[in-house]
């Protein structure tokens, strides 16, 4: 069956929501703190399950159960990183990478062993819109987390530009020193950071509880495409990020049936979800290889 | 550096010698009437030793990339991964469901290496000018793509069940039994680390190792007098992914088959933290490093069998809960390892 081009669109921006929830975060830190942070998948993974508790165990409405993760989520991923990145923040890019990865097994395994590897969808009411004649039908579940994602948006631009602590974070992603120097308390901003990247991560985790389900590895999942797409938009910058998520977001689903079109051209049997991250990857080499910058021209050559 | 260290480091004997005469022997050894019959207990560690010796194929090259160099390359599986299917894919004979041209192994064999290097010219130009980090994450969603498409593209790959009726040179050599065999894999793979360590570490002594190091300690620098500091790094990173590349292909050379459960993520997980260990840029260190850890996973192994409540499942998170516990430990504590040089490494420790 053919699906309309506007479905398609209105999957993109489902996934780009997801996305770019990660990305924010993922951006943030990156800029900030100055690492790559791949356990950011797992603080994902935590939000998918704070939510799983909040709605299954509790039984509170799913709008409360995402202020649930936000907080939770928020206060956990803070609590870790300032046991594991923060005593190391002066140690450089690589040491705190290869932190990142030691804590992502950590997280990701200790959920599993605890948790088990079974995948629990978190169960809501879902409402389906139609819209015959423009060919299209959304989900009050696809309206909530595209909602939410741009009232984050919303907040982040107010945050980065109205508060004094968002100048100031801006400040610190500039340059660190000067703003040292400047008066700003720069542990304090990396403090805020951590807060609004693992709370954007825990409601990214709901909403893919909801969609999916909440499983030991459904942020390591996305922690591919996340990362792609805050390259695309330029490392660092969070508006980039957003712009990248929903570009990536829109290009992986409208490529969907692209691909199935070269499939039969070729007679071959190929796994398409496979190709989706698959199209990602090739999104990423070819960003890094034109404009390594991304879309806003981050400074990402060694010198 | 301490005295110890420097001792161990200065060992009077030449791998690149005592690897090549041990590699001869070894053929001659295989094309002999004569075998090694092991004792039956002993197969799940020599199943280990071999591993560890292709392993330290992989390590080698890493060290040299990381240790020397200071490259981020966090997928070395893939590399290991692409000889592997190459190899596989062109030498099987009919394979279950899946791509096999049943060329001779020898084909295989320089075509695995080949086609790793190639991928590691591919990702070198596309990454190597970039911040150190921007490595580290196109290596490590290189391994993750490859790992996802090997699984998941049944007819070219086979799939999760993977290929089966590769040649088995060695093997065939003998009809001897498992153990013989096992015992001649370990005879020819150990040959052939010993020659692969001492050629990188002929080059990490070399002034070629020199510009690597003073890559690592500032690329600027370098680059001022005159070295064309992507250039070594490019070469470097080719090197490294062509010997994992050949790792690979032993590897499925060993077994008559590949599948994705060879080349998963934990080989680049046990290998750097292995080299971590053991100190990076410390050419026996890391190996002693890579021999620390897959003891304790050897170790481990025996141990499930022992402790009651606990599923299979659930053991091997926690020993991969563990493992990245250690990584955060050494990383944390002795950046180092136990046998590198804080201030060659540039770490605080």
């Amino acid at each position: 069956m053919e699906i309309p081009l506007a479905q398609e669109v209105i999957f993109g921006l489902v996934i780009g929501s997801y996305i770019a929830l990660g990305a924010i975060g993922f951006t943030l830190v990156y800029g900030l703190v100055n690492m790559i942070n791949f356990a950011h998948g797992e603080f994902i993974t935590i939000g998918a399950f704070v939510g799983y508790f909040a709605v299954a165990e509790i039984g509170l409405p799913l709008p409360v159960a995402v202020l649930v993760a936000l907080g939770g989520t928020a206060v956990v991923g803070w609590g870790i990183a300032r046991i594991t990145f923060e005593p190391m923040n002066d140690a450089g890019a690589v040491p705190l990478l290869l932190m990142s990865i030691g804590l992502g097994l950590v997280l990701r395994n200790g959920i599993r062993a605890i948790a088990g590897p079974d995948r629990r969808n978190i169960r809501t009411d879902v409402a389906t819109y139609r819209f015959d004649d423009l060919g299209f039908f959304v989900t009050s579940q696809q309206l909530l987390i595209i909602g939410l994602t741009l009232v984050s948006v919303l907040v982040l631009h107010l945050f980065l530009s109205r508060t004094m602590l968002g100048i100031a974070m801006r400040a610190t992603a500039d340059n660190e020193d000067l703003a040292l120097v400047s008066g700003i308390d720069t542990r304090r901003v990396r403090n805020a950071v951590w807060l609004a990247a693992s709370g954007l991560a825990g409601v990214a985790g709901v909403m893919l509880g909801t969609a999916q389900a909440a499983s030991p590895t459904v942020g390591f999942g996305q922690l591919l495409l996340i990362i792609t797409a805050a390259i695309l938009g330029g490392a660092g910058s969070p508006y980039g990020a957003v712009a990248g998520s929903y570009i990536l977001g829109v290009a992986v689903t409208v490529s969907v049936p692209f691909l199935q079109r070269l499939e039969e051209t070729l007679a071959l049997n190929l796994e398409l979800t496979a190709l989706n991250s698959t199209m990602a990857f090739v999104i990423l080499i070819v960003v890094l290889l034109v404009r390594p910058g991304g879309l806003v021209s981050a400074e990402v050559r060694t010198s | 550096m301490s005295d110890g260290a420097s001792r161990f480091e200065e060992f009077p004997v030449d791998a690149v010698h005592v690897g090549l005469t041990l590699f001869v022997l070894a053929v001659l050894f295989l094309y002999s009437p004569l075998f090694v019959q092991p004792p039956g207990g002993t197969f799940t560690v020599l199943e280990v030793v071999v591993l560890f010796l292709l392993y330290a194929m992989i390590l080698v090259g890493l060290n040299l990339q990381f240790g020397h160099a200071g490259l981020v390359n966090f997928g070395p599986v893939a590399f290991f991964a692409v000889g592997g299917y190459t190899a596989a894919m062109l030498t099987a004979n009919e394979p279950f469901r899946a791509v096999g041209l049943g060329y001779p192994w020898p084909v295989g064999l320089l075509a695995a290496i080949l086609v790793a290097a190639a991928l590691g010219v591919l990702l070198g130009i596309s990454t190597l000018r970039l911040r150190d980090d921007f490595l580290a994450i196109v290596t490590l969603a290189v391994a993750e793509i490859i790992h996802g498409l090997l699984e998941t593209q049944s007819d070219i790959t086979g799939g999760s069940l993977g290929l089966n009726n590769v040649p088995r040179p060695i093997a065939g050599t003998t009809t001897a039994g498992d153990g013989a065999v096992l015992v001649s894999t370990i005879i020819v793979f150990g040959a052939l680390a010993l020659l692969f360590y001492g050629v990188f570490r002929r080059l990490s002594a070399s002034p070629y190792g020199r510009v690597l190091r003073a890559i690592r300690a500032d690329e600027q620098v370098t680059e001022t007098l005159g070295k064309r500091v992507f250039r070594y790094k490019l070469a470097v990173f080719v090197y490294g992914a062509a010997v994992a590349g050949l790792a690979g292909a032993l590897l499925v050379f060993y077994n008559g088959a590949a599948a994705p459960g060879f080349f998963t993520i934990n080989v680049t997980v046990i290998v750097w933290i292995g080299m971590l260990i053991g100190g990076a840029g410390s050419d026996r260190g890391v190996l002693g490093g890579l021999a620390i850890i897959m003891s304790f996973q050897l170790f481990t192994r025996f141990l499930n069998d022992q402790i009651p409540f606990v599923t299979q499942d659930q053991f091997a998170s926690i020993r991969l809960v563990l493992i990245g516990l250690l990584l955060m430990v050494i990383v944390k504590y002795r950046p180092e390892g136990i046998w590198g040089d804080a201030d060659e490494l540039g770490v605080e420790s």
